[in-house]
């Protein structure tokens, strides 16, 4: 069978390598996490679309979706509950009298 | 989806308090008379909005549960650029290995004590036991958007879901 369309363009995987390996993103990694960003995984993702796109045979080895959020997520035991569906009042209107 | 008229309210507020969130009314107060500049108000309302988000996306329990509060106040100043280097040597505040961490992790732990009548070692406790899980909740934007591009790259992400779910 086909494999499937990998889950970003293959600009996407590129434009997001250079902005991983550029100073200002590395400093702001510095910054927030006290270490220099791992770039390399973008690059390789990178490769196996371009692969994708000029086979599109079986053999071309599409990567798992890079680690996403959804993955990071759920490493992490939940904190609280996600909803089905908006809280009930949400978009009801409010009553405009109330006192500044 | 969150509407001007119905999720926003102009106010003037007692204190140095920039803005907040109204659980009761899914309501985001801002106050008019304590922010001053474009990069101020572009920062509470990302901060509230996160709070929003929380409260739109999941049950939590504000008022009752302090672990709940710390995981919303750590997302909001890790995602909305509470702790840029900029604002922390503003304040006085510095440091640069990890230092983002430092400041949202302190930044939670004032807030809480602004809004609950909660001793300061709870809050700690509170916002410790939850900070890798928060911290590294980084819904809806997949990333800490530290500037107008990770913040237009974050909104492509977005409008790209459908494709990128399709392949999980």
């Amino acid at each position: 069978g086909l494999t499937p369309q990998p889950p970003r363009s293959c600009e996407d995987y590129w434009w997001e390598w250079r902005h991983c390996r550029g100073l200002p993103h590395a400093f702001r990694h510095y910054y927030a996490h006290g270490s220099l960003p791992a770039c390399g995984r973008w690059r390789e993702d990178y490769e196996a679309c371009r692969a994708w796109e000029s086979s599109r045979a079986a053999a071309a080895q599409v990567p798992p979706p890079r680690s996403s959020p959804l993955m990071e997520k759920q490493k992490h035991a939940a904190v609280w509950t996600l909803r089905k569906s908006p809280p009930p009042d949400w978009y009801l209107p409010l009553d405009q009298g109330k006192p500044n | 989806t969150v509407f001007n008229d119905r999720h926003f309210s102009c106010e003037n507020c007692d204190g140095c308090v920039s803005g907040g969130f109204d659980s009761a009314t899914s309501q985001i107060v801002l106050c008019q008379n304590n922010i001053r500049h474009q990069s101020h108000m572009n920062r509470v309302v990302t901060h509230e909005l996160i709070h929003a988000f929380d409260h739109c996306r999941a049950h939590v329990d504000w008022f009752k549960n302090v672990k709940h509060l710390a995981c919303s106040e750590i997302r909001a100043a890790n995602l909305s650029g509470d702790c840029t280097l900029m604002n922390e040597i503003a304040r006085f505040k510095f440091g640069l290995k990890g230092h983002h961490q430092t400041c949202v992790r302190d930044r939670a732990i004032r807030s809480i004590l602004a809004v609950r009548k909660v001793s300061k070692e709870t809050a700690e406790k509170a916002v410790d036991e939850v900070f890798d899980a928060c911290f590294n909740d980084l819904e809806p934007f997949g990333r800490i958007p530290h500037s107008k591009t990770d913040a237009k790259r974050a909104y492509r992400d977005f409008q790209n879901r459908d494709r990128y779910n399709a392949n999980l």
